[in-house]
């Protein structure tokens, strides 16, 4: 990638008071946003990957929550510090967000078009009727029918699918540089799912805008993305192009969920099977490589954390077995040829 | 919405006559019907009571002629006061009840929607600690007790500073209304915050607020537009049973500030057991409670817009 | 990029497991077991717990230890304080007077021409002045405060044209300011008046002693002695009833109402509640009605013609037509409150798969819906308590509760109001007695909704 990252966080790090001690929620996450560019971030549920992008966008609640570490700048804004005074300036206009229930995320007491208006009345200064008639063209644009009448109604008026695409609207609003879509299609019927995923490909070509993905769904990661990162126990992985995730797994958590994914690919066991075990508590996470309770290839080595291990340009994994030492080269995970060839960008 | 209104207030009526019946025929269930007994003290009044109620037919007569009379705003006249109607004693004291009442209720919502919010913002600090101590012994008070107290408080007051400056009771000047009102709406205020509170902590956590801070709106905006606005509405539910609260409040504040307003009267009719006064003063209350009632709910629905357009 | 270093090649072998997986670092429990862990965390909830248990225990068992009749009257302390003085003097029975033997001298220069004739006490006090030129009669005044120069100089006691009183009306051992003021014929009062403050000493006649136990009946006592007249701890109302055994059995009268009227309409209200929401359909929005027009009934009238019916008269409790109306006209609160939880219950979605399974209604009932509402039934009881209670006191206060001389906590309030400016411990402790019970429910409840709820259960492990 030769340009700079929109956004590039290093090492974050967020945890939760609980009851008794503190979840330790996502544990130093490093990664870069690029212009016109889908990231995914894939993982099982309390992985962390909501987390990651809720505490860059400030919507953690705290206390409990807690950032502890790290940074992240999003076009030289320090996103960490600046989360309070200039966060507005930020939030809704340099970055937006869309979430997975769209029912309950509209306020239920604001009509549709008031809703999207606000976000440009408050960014971008406009009158309270400029505002609305913009709001019923961004709705038309999402694909919304009839979006002058629309514009008028309330949440409750609307179906689940055009809600999603009302939430859309407004986050398209003011023409953010990056779009967060958290789990955007989780709670919608699978037909309503494919026209929301093709309604956030069409606008990111029409607006070069950046998408970051959260989703556990590889089915919507192989549509949409260009690089992904696997997240699990509040760390990431593995990282990689969409290629280099699908067709070129290396770390023994990757090929796990592809195994858990049905799939035509004739390399791949016609059964699906289920990772063995359940995710760590992040209460108290496991020492080392957080995977190694249910990892079939842990060495005692597993018990400290691996580095990331650089395989191509963009393709890293987080494990052990990618040591130049390690005898064991499990058939299904893919190793890099010859040793120490790239660097990692994110070390 | 206009159907939504037409449907409450025929609804309304039908309760309204609902009350009436139940209050008709529970008053000539009582053994010796007190209508037609000899308690009604003098024989003027016996007479009229008998012409006005149709004493000397059979129930269902006299219930349709109490209905006929009622459906006219005819609500009787008074069994020991000589030529008094119920409609003049309504007319003269329930101006007063409703004046405090008015007030109690403004100081209580407005004070409950302020303080619930307050302490939701200032959620475990020491605000929301003392605010929500001081609502607990507002709960747990019994009104004529804050009453009596507030009483004993405006009289010590007045001999700390050796001149009348709140009088300890009656009514006519502001001065009269400002502590009744406060003692009257002190409960419902407690109340009112407490609900205020929980409903505001469960508004701050919701989707929707989630989203508006993610839309970059301010603090001020979001408080304003989409926290307080949404966490009014269970409280606006609740108001017809803290108007209902007042109300019955008010009969002890009446009685220990001695205002002469309805509750008063009221009281006084149950202690001297004036039952023509007590059966058309329940019926008036009642229909005014549940007047009062369509009226909140018709204020929800302009607040809430699920309401206002399904149905 | 440097490389990555070197590695201990044991640290490659196969990872050694141990025997299990680990296992959960939090144990999960029954949901009954995890709320009475988080009520027993609340420190203000088990207070409360201990508090209600107190007051159970001070009404129930308390007047088997504190054996006093709540309605017997103490003439001999009438209205005092707690803690107040309780001595009292032995004295010879009473003998008329007829005003101031001969023997006794006043000295013409005395300040005072008002003058105690004998020593004052509760049997009588005897006043003697010296006539006046200008006066035909006098006036004769007692002050329970010093008589200013503005002030009233009190309750005119009697007028008369001789010069000795005596004073048997109410006395009471405080200090009175005696006052008298000369009349000329017209009878209006002219001079100034002379005022005297008389100490008066609290005297009982051996006699009225051993009558009323405070001596034995072979104890020997001489005039003059001083005993100690019946204790009351927390001091005596207006009628002279002893204070601590009225609160213990007002107590009863208001925790029973307190506690069984919502007892009595909540189940009412369940069974109300559920069959409407079980049947559903027209029925259901047919009974809801019902319950609607119920509601709006109202309260005060229903207790008046229940009061009516049971023909209580004075001298009757009227604690049973209170609760029947309570019942009566409170029930369909709860009635909507579990019609509902019903009602979403049905939907959800283990139920249908129970049902799916072929399961019995009764075991549905019993297995899956009741256990769910059981929480919000009880918190709801909990916060009825408060209210009930408050219903019995304010009935009390207006004189449509219970009928003298029953005791009960709001009765107490409304006989102690109309004398808190002089004696203000008869409205206190029965007021403190319902608010500390208002307050433990109150707080109780809260403990009780927070653990009982799920979605709160939920939150501190997010």
């Amino acid at each position: 990638m030769s340009s700079s990252p929109l956004l590039s966080v290093r090492d974050l790090r967020v945890d939760f008071a609980a009851h008794g001690g503190r979840v330790q929620a996502v544990r130093g996450v490093s990664l870069d946003v690029h212009r016109g560019q889908t990231l995914a971030i894939v993982g099982e549920s309390g992985c962390g990957k909501s987390v990651t992008v809720q505490s860059l966008m400030g919507l953690i609640p705290t206390p409990p929550g807690r950032i502890h570490g790290g940074s992240a700048t999003l076009m030289g804004h320090d996103l960490l510090a600046s989360k309070m005074i200039d966060g507005q300036d930020i939030r809704g206009r340099l970055v937006s967000m869309i979430f997975q229930d769209p029912m309950s995320s509209l306020n239920p007491t604001m009509n549709i078009g008031d809703q999207i208006a606000e976000t440009l009345q408050v960014h971008k200064g406009l009158s309270h009727a400029d505002a609305f008639r913009r709001a019923i063209e961004l709705l038309d644009m999402s694909k919304i029918p009839e979006a002058g009448r629309r514009a008028k109604q309330y949440p409750f008026e609307f179906s689940g699918g055009m809600l999603q695409r009302a939430m859309i609207a407004m986050s398209i609003a003011c023409e953010p540089a990056i779009l967060i879509a958290d789990e955007p299609t989780t709670a919608l019927d699978v037909t309503i799912q494919a026209q929301i995923l093709d309604l956030l490909k069409e606008l990111q070509a029409e607006t070069g805008m950046a998408i970051v993905l959260i989703t556990h769904d590889l089915g919507v990661v192989a549509r949409m993305a260009d690089r992904v990162l696997v997240m699990y126990a509040g760390e990431i992985v593995e990282q990689g192009s969409v290629d280099d995730i699908f067709y070129r797994s290396a770390h023994p958590y990757t090929l796990g969920l592809r195994r858990a994914m049905p799939s035509n690919d004739p390399q791949m066991s016609q059964s699906l099977l289920a990772i063995e075990g359940s995710p760590p508590d992040l209460f108290d996470p496991p020492k080392g490589c957080g995977y190694h309770p249910r990892c079939e290839h842990a060495m005692q080595a597993c018990l400290e954390s691996p580095p990331a291990y650089g395989l191509d340009p963009g393709h890293s994994s987080r494990c052990w077995l990618h040591h130049e030492q390690t005898s064991q080269r499990p058939d299904a995970l893919y190793f890099q040829s010859s040793q120490g060839a790239d660097h990692d960008p994110l070390g | 919405m206009w159907k939504y209104t037409f449907k409450r207030i025929v609804l309304g009526l039908v309760t309204i006559w609902f009350i009436a019946t139940a209050t008709f025929f529970a008053m000539h269930s009582v053994p010796g019907d007190p209508l037609s007994s000899d308690k009604a003290t003098s024989e003027r009044i016996r007479a009229n009571l008998e012409a006005k109620y149709g004493l000397d037919q059979p129930l269902l007569s006299q219930y349709f002629i109490y209905l006929g009379n009622l459906a006219k705003g005819d609500l009787g006249i008074s069994f020991t006061q000589e030529n008094r109607s119920v409609n003049d004693i309504i007319r003269e004291h329930f101006p007063i009840s409703a004046t405090l009442g008015i007030l109690a209720l403004a100081f209580a919502a407005l004070g409950g929607i302020l303080w619930g919010a307050l302490t939701a913002l200032y959620r475990n600090r020491w605000p929301d600690t003392v605010i929500m101590l001081l609502v607990i012994l507002g709960i747990s008070a019994p009104s004529f007790v804050v009453a009596a107290f507030s009483q004993y408080g405006i009289v010590n007051l007045n001999m700390w500073a050796g001149t009348n400056i709140l009088p300890v009771g009656g009514w006519g000047s502001v001065g009269h209304m400002l502590i009744p009102a406060a003692v009257l709406g002190l409960s419902t205020m407690a109340y009112l915050t407490r609900l205020m509170r929980s409903s505001m902590l469960e508004v701050v956590n919701t989707d929707y607020v989630r989203t508006a801070t993610a839309k970059g709106l301010p603090p001020a905006l979001i408080f304003t537009r989409h926290q307080l606005r949404n966490a009014m509405l269970p409280v606006i539910t609740v108001l017809g049973p803290a108007i209902a609260g007042i109300t019955t409040g008010g009969f002890v504040v009446e009685i220990v500030f001695a205002i002469p307003g309805l509750g008063r009267f009221f009281v006084e009719a149950v202690q001297q057991l004036d039952y023509t006064v007590i059966m058309g003063t329940t019926v008036f209350y009642g229909a005014f409670l549940v007047g009062m009632v369509i009226l909140v709910d018709i204020v929800y629905g302009v607040i809430d817009p699920r309401v206002r357009v399904d149905q | 990029m440097t490389p990555p270093p070197a590695l201990d090649p044991a640290l490659l072998t196969p990872l050694q497991r141990e025997a299990q997986e680990p296992a959960m670092t939090r144990p999960s429990l029954s949901y009954w077991a995890d709320a009475w862990r988080q009520l027993r965390a609340n420190r203000q909830a088990m207070a409360s717990l201990m508090l209600i248990l107190m007051l159970v225990v001070f009404s129930t068992l308390g007047p088997v230890i504190w054996n006093v009749d709540p309605s017997s009257q103490d003439l001999d302390q009438v209205g005092i304080a707690p803690g107040a003085d309780r001595s009292v003097t032995l004295w010879q029975p009473y003998r008329p007077w007829s005003g101031p033997s001969d023997s006794l001298q006043y000295s013409a220069d005395t300040l005072h021409q008002l003058t105690l004739a004998t020593s004052a006490n509760t049997q009588a006090v005897r006043l003697a002045w010296v006539q006046q030129q200008d006066a035909s009669a006098y006036r004769v005044y007692r002050n329970l405060y010093p008589v200013s120069e503005v002030g009233s100089l009190g309750l005119p006691l009697a007028t008369l044209k001789t010069d000795s009183f005596e004073d048997r009306l109410d006395l009471s051992p405080t200090r009175y300011y005696y006052s008298i003021v000369g009349l000329n014929s017209e009878g209006q009062e002219v001079g100034t008046p002379s005022t005297i403050a008389v100490e008066v000493r609290r005297v009982i006649t051996v006699e009225n002693a051993r009558a009323r136990g405070l001596l034995g009946q072979d104890e020997a006592a001489e005039i003059g002695d001083r005993i100690n007249l019946a204790l009351h701890p927390l001091g005596t109302d207006y009628l002279g009833r002893d204070m601590l055994a009225r609160l213990m059995h007002g107590g009863r009268v208001s925790l029973f109402i307190g506690l069984f009227a919502p007892l009595g309409f909540m189940l009412l209200g369940i069974v109300y509640g559920s069959v409407a929401g079980f049947i559903g359909g027209n029925v259901d929005q047919l009974l809801m009605r019902f319950a609607d027009f119920v509601v709006a009934l109202p309260f005060l009238l229903f207790m008046i013609l229940l009061k009516v019916l049971f023909g209580i008269g004075p001298g009757e409790s009227g604690i049973w037509p209170m609760l029947l109306a309570m019942v009566i006209l409170l029930w369909p609160a709860p009635a909507r409150l579990v019609r509902g939880q019903i009602l979403q219950l049905r939907e959800q979605g283990y139920v249908d798969a129970s049902r799916l399974l072929g399961t019995p209604t009764a075991y549905l009932i019993g297995r899956h819906m009741l256990p769910n509402t059981l929480g919000v039934i009880l918190v709801t009881l909990t916060f009825q308590v408060p209210g009930a209670i408050f219903t019995e006191a304010f009935l009390s206060f207006i004189g449509m509760g219970v009928a003298p001389p029953t005791p009960s906590w709001g009765a107490m309030c409304n006989e102690g109001i109309k004398s808190m400016l002089t004696r203000p411990h008869e409205i206190l402790f029965p007021a403190l007695l319902i608010s500390a019970t208002v307050l433990a429910f109150n707080l109780l409840g809260d403990g009780l909704r927070d653990a009982l709820d799920a979605r709160m259960r939920g939150s501190d492990s997010a």
